[in-house]
């Protein structure tokens, strides 16, 4: 098959030819074999370590693992806040300000860029179905009523956007009024699913 | 021996009209990428009409530029490069006349049904089955004709575009069967026969092996063919084609579920497909070498000739592509880039970057010799070429860095435990500049397209359709084929790559000794092959040199490449019963209206933008609930777990806000969430639903498996307008009037209950199978 006359590391050119193409015999670049080899023993690598260590556990379990361990992270992290907490938070400019920006992104749409409702409830008027403390704003933001459409905030927004949301609503309804003493702190909100 | 010269004239008249239709439809699919390029940008661009909206022409786009654009320009490059390669005339004048306006009639009526909502909702797949049934029959025209020029031919050996020829035809008939079989519920709409996990599986073994035998394989044939010719040099390695094309068609099968990773799929499927997406790389290489290197010696050629510089750069392009998929297979780069428009711009530098290159390269080529004259304009061409590079390196560039940007402020979670983006829409107002981008390089693509079809059209203009002949010398006595059928098999490499792979599986599967054996053979095999090999590796060749003399043998050879990936990962998944073995949440059987307000979601193509399918990912789990399980998917036909969010996850929508909320949202998107992208629905205010259809899709769902309540067509409509009635009555509280029987009381019934789950088992389980036995028993008598 191979031309007589040529030269040991002439590449073979195959004599047979389709419309006028010929086709030279090359060997495989060692570089490619390398990365063909090397692909499939990482393969065969990669599966005995999931299938036979115990890595192939669903994924839901997996993920069900992080969510609890950042929720703990979380729960050690500030104590939650209470009524004062967030009236003082209030009268803090640039936590109000963070608070009209969550606002607007995420809540504005129901309650209105101006707050006065919608979908949603008007915030600047005095009626509170669900209690209009401070607290009790913090809590329902958290929490959410499904009956009504109020999505579940907490494990969204988190404990330091919604308590920046509520400051930001006490700013805006002249209607709340400080609290008067130390309250209890609230209990634990839901945080995480 | 005797012989005797004929003049053999070429059927160059089909390839003349598959080439034309191919330019044409290039055009329509680039228009339409543009539009729905910019209607992503400028929901405007909707223009509140139901035909003219994203969710209804993206599949339009797709299928134009797969089925049009690519399907004409393989089908051109097949039939005219076989012809010269065996030297014989394609084999039925007829069937070449039935091929090329049976397919330009699927493509119309493909250009009808999708923009009038008439949708099967899988991606590539999307096509109503009467349409099905006619590609299918017009596949087997194709096959026909092909396999016949074959066994007719003048030339004994088959070169190596033609092995891909032959692994086209095969696998996409495979693929494309079974991924369309389906009970009909009218006469333009029915059920696949796979719901849940199992439709994923099939549509994704379907869909990636589009990409790879649609797009992939047939091209690289036409590169095999037309990149010597216009080099005029040799073909780099024949050895390389070989391994090469075993390598890639056995291994591309197993690669499908890589769209499925971080989703409830089985996690065995996810790492199986993930490692042979992996495996993938250096076969594809192999191609990509085999094109570039080839070019050794002809290199300087590039600076003059347009249609080697348009190989040049597609094969690069190829090698790129080939390159970023194994990459985004893996499964922590897929949990950033999957859902982004990081996909988006990865299948655009396959179908831009290599497909109209290849075909750019490939017309340019053939057009001039076709109509015998000269090509109308080089530096025409070579305008073509530049506009097209930078239209897709635009292209490309915006939907890395918008994918990216995208991916990363989804997954984004603060040390408090919290999303630092929790509004989705954030995610999209920080990548609406790179959506600007992607439109502009898309336009000056198209542009440079164009002036590919100014310049063809003046070549054209200024030639004559010429008659191609050839001299033949047919010996008296017809030669034989070169080994039988059981030659085929009984050879040492099959018999060998068989036992490799038998025992790879034994060892994957295989738990203790069972899996130490199968090692221990898989290696002895391997070593013993190599052994074997380097003792006779010549008569190996001797034996191949015969195979390729013998079209039906290395056809079914073929076929056995590619069919043991599907059989592997699919089967299983086909033979259990998704109710059981799982604790997870269980789906509610659909209300009536429910389902009809599901067909809604499905006809207006809502899987093109939101996903059903809450991944295995914090970021996921905290901005959408808790993580998809199959179960919960169970009795959808077909499944919605979707492939992009150009918007949010709908999988937990329901009850998630109030129906009025939904209502105006479907009216207007932007009144209640600023900033959103998504088209107003008006029409869905004023069409009604069709609860006529009900009955029949109901009756069609129980035969599937899905355990419905026997209901009669009267209780049927009865029942779906008291649920909407129930709807009306709400938002008549928020004062709003609406009758209960319009389409978008059925698309708020269905959204509502998406992530309603039943925290038990189904009390009366389906049959062991919902899905196949049933249908193969009622399959007759379904079609009304």
């Amino acid at each position: 098959m191979s031309l007589p006359n040529r030269a040991p590391n002439d590449p073979v050119l195959r004599p047979h030819s389709y419309d006028g193409i010929q086709e030279y015999d090359q060997r495989l670049p060692n570089w490619w074999l390398f990365t063909l080899y090397g692909a499939i023993i990482f393969a065969a690598a990669y599966w005995a370590y999931y299938e036979w260590t115990g890595h192939m556990e669903p994924g839901w379990v997996r993920v069900n693992n992080q969510i609890e361990a950042l929720s703990l992270a979380a729960l050690e992290q500030g104590a939650a806040p209470n009524s004062t907490k967030l009236w003082d938070l209030s009268q803090d400019p640039t936590s109000v300000a963070s608070g009209e920006k969550t606002f607007l992104s995420n809540c504005a749409a129901c309650h209105g860029i101006d707050l006065k409702g919608g979908i949603g409830q008007d915030l600047t008027d005095p009626e509170w179905i669900h209690g209009g403390t401070p607290i009790a704003i913090f809590e329902l933001i958290t929490v959410g009523v499904a009956t009504k459409g109020m999505p579940t905030w907490g494990p969204i927004l988190g404990q330091k956007r919604i308590a920046e949301v509520t400051a930001f609503i006490i700013a805006k309804n002249s209607t709340i009024e400080k609290p008067a003493e130390e309250e209890p702190t609230a209990p634990e909100s839901s945080a995480g699913p | 021996m005797t012989t005797r010269t004929i003049t053999v004239e070429f059927n160059d008249k089909v390839v003349r009209q598959f080439v034309l239709a191919s330019i044409f439809w290039a055009v329509v699919a680039m228009v339409l990428g543009v539009l729905i390029a910019g209607q992503i940008r400028f929901h405007v661009l909707n223009f509140d009409t139901s035909w003219l909206t994203f969710g209804r022409l993206r599949p339009l786009h797709t299928n134009a530029a797969i089925f049009a654009f690519v399907g004409n320009m393989i089908f051109a490059g097949t039939y005219h490069s076989t012809q010269r390669l065996v030297r014989t005339r394609l084999a039925s004048n007829f069937l070449s006349g039935l091929h090329f306006w049976g397919w330009q009639a699927i493509i119309v009526a493909a250009a009808i049904t999708l923009p009038l909502g008439f949708s099967r909702s899988k991606e590539y797949a999307e096509l109503i089955w009467p349409i099905n049934i006619a590609v299918t029959v017009i596949w087997v025209v194709f096959a026909v004709n092909f396999f016949w020029t074959l066994a007719i031919r003048n030339e004994k050996s088959l070169y190596v575009a033609i092995w891909f020829y032959i692994a086209t035809i095969i696998t996409v008939a495979m693929l494309y069967i079974v991924n369309h079989l389906q009970l009909p519920t009218s006469l333009l709409h029915a059920y696949p026969i796979f719901g849940g996990v199992q439709d994923a599986l099939v549509q994704w073994w379907y869909g990636h092996n589009a990409v790879a035998f649609f797009l992939t394989t047939p091209v690289l044939g036409i590169m095999y063919y037309y990149l010597p010719k216009a080099a005029e040099r040799p073909v780099y390695s024949y050895r390389l084609s070989i391994v090469h094309f075993w390598s890639l068609v056995f291994i591309y099968i197993w690669a499908g579920p890589h769209h499925l990773l971080n989703t409830a799929l089985p996690e065995w499927l996810q790492t199986l497909a993930m490692i042979f997406s992996i495996m993938l790389w250096a076969p594809s290489w192999g191609g990509m070498l085999n094109g570039l290197l080839t070019l050794r010696g002809a290199w300087h050629k590039l600076r003059t000739d347009p249609v080697l510089k348009f190989f040049a750069a597609g094969v690069t392009f190829y090698g790129m592509a080939t390159f970023e998929g194994p990459l985004l297979a893996i499964r922590s780069v897929n949990a950033l880039s999957h859902y982004t428009d990081w996909t988006v711009g990865h299948v655009h530098a396959g179908t831009l970057g290599w497909n109209s290159f290849m075909a750019a390269g490939m017309f340019y080529w053939i057009v001039p010799r076709l109509w015998n004259t000269k090509l109308y304009s080089v530096r025409l061409a070579d305008l073509h070429f530049w506009t097209g590079m930078v239209g897709i390196l635009l292209y490309v560039a915006s939907m890395w860095v918008s994918g990216i940007t995208q991916g990363l402020m989804l997954n984004s979670v603060t040390p408090e435990g919290v999303l630092a983006y929790p509004n989705f829409l954030d995610t999209v107002n920080a990548i609406k500049a790179m959506w600007v981008t992607r439109m502009v390089g898309g336009i000056i693509f198209m542009f440079g397209f164009l002036a590919l079809a100014y310049n063809i059209a003046r070549t054209i203009l200024s030639g004559k359709p010429v008659r191609a002949t050839v001299e033949v010398e047919i010996p008296e006595v017809p030669p034989r084929e070169g080994l039988s059928l059981l030659g085929g098999f009984a050879s040492a490499p099959v018999v060998y790559s068989f036992l490799l792979v038998l025992f790879g599986c034994l060892w994957g599967v295989g738990h203790g000794s069972l899996s130490a054996v199968a090692f221990v053979l898989l290696v002895e095999t391997f070593l013993v092959a190599m052994i074997h090999m380097s003792i006779s590796g010549a008569r190996w060749g001797e034996w191949y040199d015969r195979l390729l003399e013998s079209w039906l043998p290395f056809s079914v050879l073929t076929l056995f490449a590619v069919v043991a990936g599907g059989l592997i990962q699919i089967l299983p998944m086909v033979f259990i019963d998704q109710t059981k073995g799982e604790d997870g949440n269980w789906q509610k059987v659909y209300t009536p209206l429910e389902l009809a307000g599901r067909d809604i979601y499905v006809s207006e193509g809502c899987y093109n933008c939101h996903s059903q399918m809450i991944r295995s990912m914090v970021g996921e789990v905290l901005r959408y609930g808790p993580s998809s399980r199959l179960t919960e998917s169970m009795y959808n036909f077909p499944f919605q777990w979707g492939s992009k969010r150009t918007g949010p996850d709908l999988a937990r929508v329901g009850g998630k806000y109030p129906n009025i909320w939904h209502f105006q949202h479907m009216q207007d998107p932007r009144a209640t969430s600023i900033g959103s992208n998504m088209p107003n629905y008006p029409w869905l205010f004023t069409e009604k639903t069709d609860l006529a259809a009900l009955p029949n899709k109901i009756a069609v769902l129980r035969r599937l498996g899905v355990p419905f309540r026997e209901l009669s067509a009267e209780e049927i409509g009865r029942d779906s307008l008291a649920q909407g009635q129930g709807i009306v009555d709400d938002l008549k509280s928020s004062g709003i009037e609406i009758a209960p029987d319009k389409q978008i009381i059925a698309v708020i019934a269905y959204l509502q209950q998406l992530g309603k789950y039943d925290p038990k088992p189904p009390a009366d389980p389906p049959k062991e199978n919902p899905g196949l036995e049933t249908v193969l028993e009622g399959a007759t008598t379904t079609v009304p």
